[in-house]
């Protein structure tokens, strides 16, 4: 016999049988933690109904329908003039198409073979579909960095671990849904390219990276990791012709690729954040002819100057970038990777970046909540990385240093963590299921004939011995056979006796166990919401769905003119446009900053600043949010700082921040609240009649938990349209100019049947022709 | 003119050959200093020139054998220290650098100067002039080579015989980049990296949130806040964590004796579990809501 066996394991299998019921395990499992993945992301349908969610996806549902029923031309070609009033938004050549594109090929795929489905169900479940591919590809990514079964696992944790599910539930219709797929693909595609030096994969990885670019702006992401791996590895003295062959064939097709989206154009040649893969390119080019002068010349002098003409090639070529750049022929870094490194930049110069609240730092409870116990398994599996240090590991701890480091500034880029934070867990989860999964024990004593090796007896005699005789001297026998191979004279190492087995692998049970309840729970609880219907418990348990957003929006849709513009805060843009059909002043797509200010600029005036405005942008209605009344947190009023913000950055004389705090430096909207605050049109038509509803008692905002005054604010200027039903989302109407010519200021009062005091002349009145 | 400068050529070796006054001498020795970079290159005639009983200088002689079929490994080893302690001479003000000389005589060039052993360094005092010991020794000491190899202790102890110390400073170590290029000096750095960073750091950093709360609160209230003290406690927690699973997969499996390796097996399991727990305690403090917790 040659190894003991902690258990009895069959011994007469042929290895094809065991090869072939691995792989039917292996497409088994795969295909159930697809399944998975799908089912755990429709709690939102389930719980809800089959609805877009949130803000952007609105957008993205509204081109998608127009691509389908118009086709990718009118697409392509389509000019919006109801957002951004009265500028109009060019969408085909300011989106990445992506997205829309592939529900586009999905819809009319389905068509095709008669299957008619509504393009809105193929938009709410994209998502689940792409986060079984994504599985898959973090399934392949895997196995290039360990093998099939540490791939099974990490296909498990990223189709069902919170941190990518946040970003893709059923109707979360966004970029990221797609874009984590792409991601992985590319990654893994690049990886194969290192690995086998081939043009094809290269290509592939090129052609992935193209439909990123088209789908997200966070293919810079990739942009920037593929050349960084390939840095590391020049400076760890691994260049190689794969690397060359790889790198050169994945940036030449996919930079002219990615050329093709209009949104990107020439950035890949102009812009900062392309430079570092343009860099590669030309230094692995130069070292590449080094090489190649390397191999044919043998003088030494020669291959010194060669060296130096390496190294100044490269430094002219780096100066040359830096040097464009001071000329401005290559633009800078944009203001958003720009904030990444700089943190305290976006809240200065940019605070319409700084404002979003995925933009945020992350605390701790969000990592956990988003990875459970992946987050601790992570540094174990980088460790495992640095001990086989193949290429391919340099990539994982690349990424894994690059996406903890953004994964802690912004919220947001936890999405882009996950996957990293899978491959690694599952790295360091499967090896040490395979070490104590293993039923082979390491020999304890003499040393058998399984280990045919001269040096096996002092091997086994100095581990008796303990550790005090492992640094003896070596013999001249040891060197030889170290020289030789160390793998034939190495004890056997692994682990004695059953119960140890059976303790660790219960431990690893129990912590998977536990980490599919908390993914469940957290999927169900938290990310499921698609936020434009909120749902609360009644008393009895039962779920109450609050709908005000769609009362609302439906109301707008069905009581105003078609083109009656709606000015509300950007974030409700999308919304506006794709529910209630209605032209917006501002929308999510926030790129022109003067637009947004001036919206908080009316925001944050008085009613006689706002008015004129409003009237030059033809707007009809003022769309607010308040949740006052129910305690609904991400209101306008908390948000209104923010309106004050960015309409300061661009009128500092007439907007500042501070005249809306109380003397104390508070943020107050009870009686104490400062006057500048009181007048503002925001807080008027937030608490207007607000008090009346309490019935003469005490009128209190449960958002913010202080009493609100009794005597609330007066409108001269807008009309209260509409109000939900939990006072959610009002709606006011901005009032014509007064018939008679007064400003609406007296004709209000008038019609209230206020005297005028006779104390001056009334020298306002004009005559009546 | 140009039969002029051959004819100084002529006479130059003529005039070397010459006894000469000692600040003849001394003045070619100057020279010589210069155009080596601080370390004369002697020869038997230079040496007699060097030491000559009349010197008011002082001087530090190195005997070598750098031929390779000379085969003094040590020889080889100690050259670049004395040149380098040399070298740093050369750059104290001339008024102090001329009365003291370095000098190296290979065996090549004098054989008949050398007794037994190379390397070896003959320190020769001032036999003369206002250098001369007060005690009237000018017979040549030895540096003592027990002090090392190495140019730093050889400067620290020439230096007693030196009109100034040799301001000799250690060159950067380049051998530290060594420690650059194992990779677990990467590994530590990776980790550590993430662990400050998946703990909140990045949070803690940019909204400027204080070490802890007044009054020995270090938990700071809200699932969207933390203190900093909360990002040292779960980077650690995380990081024992992280390595109780590395042993378990690392270490213990090359353990050797079944006793030992069952023991590690279970301490580390009881660490895991216990240790994960009190995350999950931590985590529900933060997060009011979360109905899991495992022992506390």
């Amino acid at each position: 016999m040659a190894t003991t066996t902690a258990y009895q394991v069959p011994a007469n299998l042929s290895p094809t049988a065991i090869a072939n019921t691995s792989s039917l395990l292996r497409i088994v499992a795969l295909a159930l933690i697809s399944a998975a993945a799908i089912a755990s992301r429709l709690f939102a349908v389930i719980n809800f109904e089959s609805i877009i969610h949130e803000f952007d996806p609105w957008f993205n549902y509204r081109a998608t329908k127009v691509l389908a029923s118009e086709g990718f031309y009118a697409f392509w070609n389509w000019f919006d003039p109801t957002a951004w009033y009265p500028l109009g938004r060019v969408v085909g050549g300011t989106i990445y198409p992506g997205l829309m594109a592939t529900s586009g090929v999905i819809f009319y795929a389905l068509k095709a073979i008669n299957l008619p489905v509504d393009i809105r169900n193929i938009c709410v479940l994209l998502a689940p579909g792409f986060s079984a591919l994504t599985a898959w590809a973090t399934y392949m990514f895997t196995k290039e960095m360990k093998d099939e079964s540490a791939g099974l696992l990490a296909a498990a944790f990223i189709g069902i671990v919170p941190g990518y599910i946040s970003r893709s539930v059923a109707g979360s219709y966004d970029n990221e849904a797609i874009a984590i797929f792409l991601l992985m693909f590319t990654f893994y595609a690049w990886i194969k390219a290192l690995k086998t030096g081939s043009a094809f994969f290269g290509t592939v990885a090129a052609l992935f990276y193209f439909y990123m670019v088209a789908a997200w702006g966070g293919y810079a992401f990739i942009t920037n990791m593929i050349p960084l791996h390939a840095l590391a590895l020049i400076l760890m003295g691994r260049y190689s012709g794969r690397l060359y062959v790889g790198y050169s064939s994945w940036y030449a097709v996919g930079t002219l690729a990615s050329m093709q989206v209009p949104f990107v154009g020439f950035q890949p040649v102009r812009t900062s954040e392309h430079m570092a893969a343009l860099g590669v390119f030309g230094l692995l080019q130069i070292i590449a002819f080094a090489e190649l002068v390397r191999s044919h010349v043998s003088s030494k002098q020669f291959r010194a100057l060669l060296f130096a003409s390496v190294i100044g090639l490269g430094l002219l070529g780096t100066a040359g970038i830096v040097g464009m750049t001071y000329k401005g022929w290559i633009a800078p870094w944009t203001g958003r990777f720009y904030s990444l490194w700089d943190t305290g930049y976006a809240k200065k110069y940019i605070p319409i970046i700084a404002s979003v609240s995925e933009h945020q730092p992350t605390a701790w409870p969000s990592f956990f909540m988003d990875l459970q116990f992946l987050i601790f398994l992570f540094p174990a599996g980088v460790i495992m990385c640095f001990r086989q240090l193949r290429d391919e590991h340099v990539f994982v701890i690349i990424y894994a240093i690059v996406a903890s480091y953004f994964a802690g500034v912004m919220v947001r880029l936890m999405l882009t963590l996950t996957p990293v934070v899978c491959v690694a867990a599952a790295i360091a989860f499967s090896t040490l299921l395979d070490t104590y999964l293993n039923p082979e024990q390491p020999e304890e004593e003499t040393p058998s004939a399984a280990v045919p090796s001269t040096a096996a007896p002092s091997e086994t005699s100095s581990a008796k011995k303990g550790k005090k005789a492992a640094p003896a001297p070596a013999t001249l026998a040891e060197l030889v056979s170290n020289a030789t191979g160390p793998e034939s004279t190495k004890r056997k190492t692994g682990i004695f006796g059953l119960d140890t087995r059976l303790l660790v692998i219960l431990n690893a049970l129990g912590m998977l166990v536990f980490f599919v309840w908390h993914c469940t729970w957290v999927t169900s609880s938290a990310y499921s919401s698609p936020s434009v219907v909120l749902a609360s418990a009644n008393p009895d348990g039962s779920q109450h769905i609050i709908d005000d957003f769609r009362e609302a929006y439906y109301w707008l849709r069905q009581n105003t003119p078609e083109d009656a513009v709606v000015m509300s805060w950007w974030d409700y843009g999308y919304q506006i446009a794709g529910m209630a059909d209605r032209p917006t002043l501002v929308d999510n797509n926030t790129w022109n900053n003067t637009h947004i200010a001036t919206v908080g600029k009316a925001m944050s005036s008085t009613e006689e600043v706002a008015y004129p405005i409003l009237r030059k942008h033809d707007v009809d209605y003022v769309l607010i949010i308040f949740g006052g009344l129910i305690g609904y947190s991400g209101d306008d009023i908390n948000k209104f700082l923010w309106m004050v913000r960015i309409a300061q950055g661009v009128w500092p004389d007439e907007i500042q921040e501070p005249n809306y705090f109380t003397r104390t430096g508070e943020y107050k909207i009870d009686d104490q609240a400062s006057q500048t605050m009181k007048d503002s049109l925001m807080y008027k038509m937030s608490y207007y009649r607000f008090a009346e509803l309490f019935g003469g008692q005490q009128a209190v905002d449960r958002v913010r938990g202080q009493q609100v005054p009794k005597t609330g604010p007066t409108l001269d200027y807008l009309d209260e349209a509409f109000t939900s039903e939990n006072w959610i989302v009002r709606i006011f109407q901005v009032k014509k100019e007064d018939l008679l010519g007064r400003d609406l200021k007296s004709a209000n009062s008038f019609d209230q049947g206020k005297k005028k005091k006779r104390s001056k002349p009334s020298s306002r009145r004009r005559a009546i022709l | 003119m140009l039969l002029w400068y051959i004819l100084t050529l002529f006479i130059l070796p003529f005039s070397l050959a010459a006894p000469k006054d000692s600040n003849a001498i001394h003045d070619e020795l100057v020279k010589l200093a210069k155009a080596n970079n601080g370390v004369i290159k002697l020869d038997e005639r230079t040496y007699d020139l060097l030491t000559s009983p009349k010197r008011t200088w002082s001087a530090a002689v190195q005997l070598t054998a750098m031929d390779a079929k000379r085969r003094c490994a040590p020889c080889k080893e100690f050259d670049p220290s004395f040149k380098e302690v040399g070298r740093s001479w050369s750059t104290v003000p001339a008024e102090e650098r001329n009365s003291h000389f370095f000098a190296t005589l290979d065996f090549d060039n004098g054989m008949t100067v050398f007794q037994k052993s190379a390397p070896i360094v003959h320190v020769y005092p001032a036999a003369e002039g206002p250098r001369k010991p007060a005690n009237g020794r000018t017979a040549p000491s030895t540096y003592d080579f027990s002090f090392g190899f190495e140019a730093g202790p050889l400067a620290e102890q020439l230096s007693h015989h030196t009109p100034i110390p040799i301001p000799y400073q250690a060159p950067f170590n380049w051998s530290r980049w060594g420690v650059l290029k194992n990779k677990w000096t990467w590994a530590v750095g990776t980790v550590l990296t993430s662990l400050v960073m998946t703990s909140g750091y990045m949070f803690t950093r940019i909204r400027g949130a204080p070490w802890s709360g007044g009054n020995g609160q270090w938990i700071a209230p809200g699932y969207q806040n933390q203190f900093g003290q909360e990002t040292q406690v779960v980077a650690m927690i995380y990081g024992l964590l992280a390595s109780a699973f590395l042993m378990l997969t690392v270490v213990t499996p090359y353990t050797t004796s079944p006793s030992r390796q069952k023991a590690q097996v279970y301490l580390w399991s009881v660490v895991i579990f216990i240790m994960y727990s009190v995350l999950l305690s931590l985590f529900r403090v933060k997060n009011k809501g979360y109905p899991f917790k495992l022992l506390l």
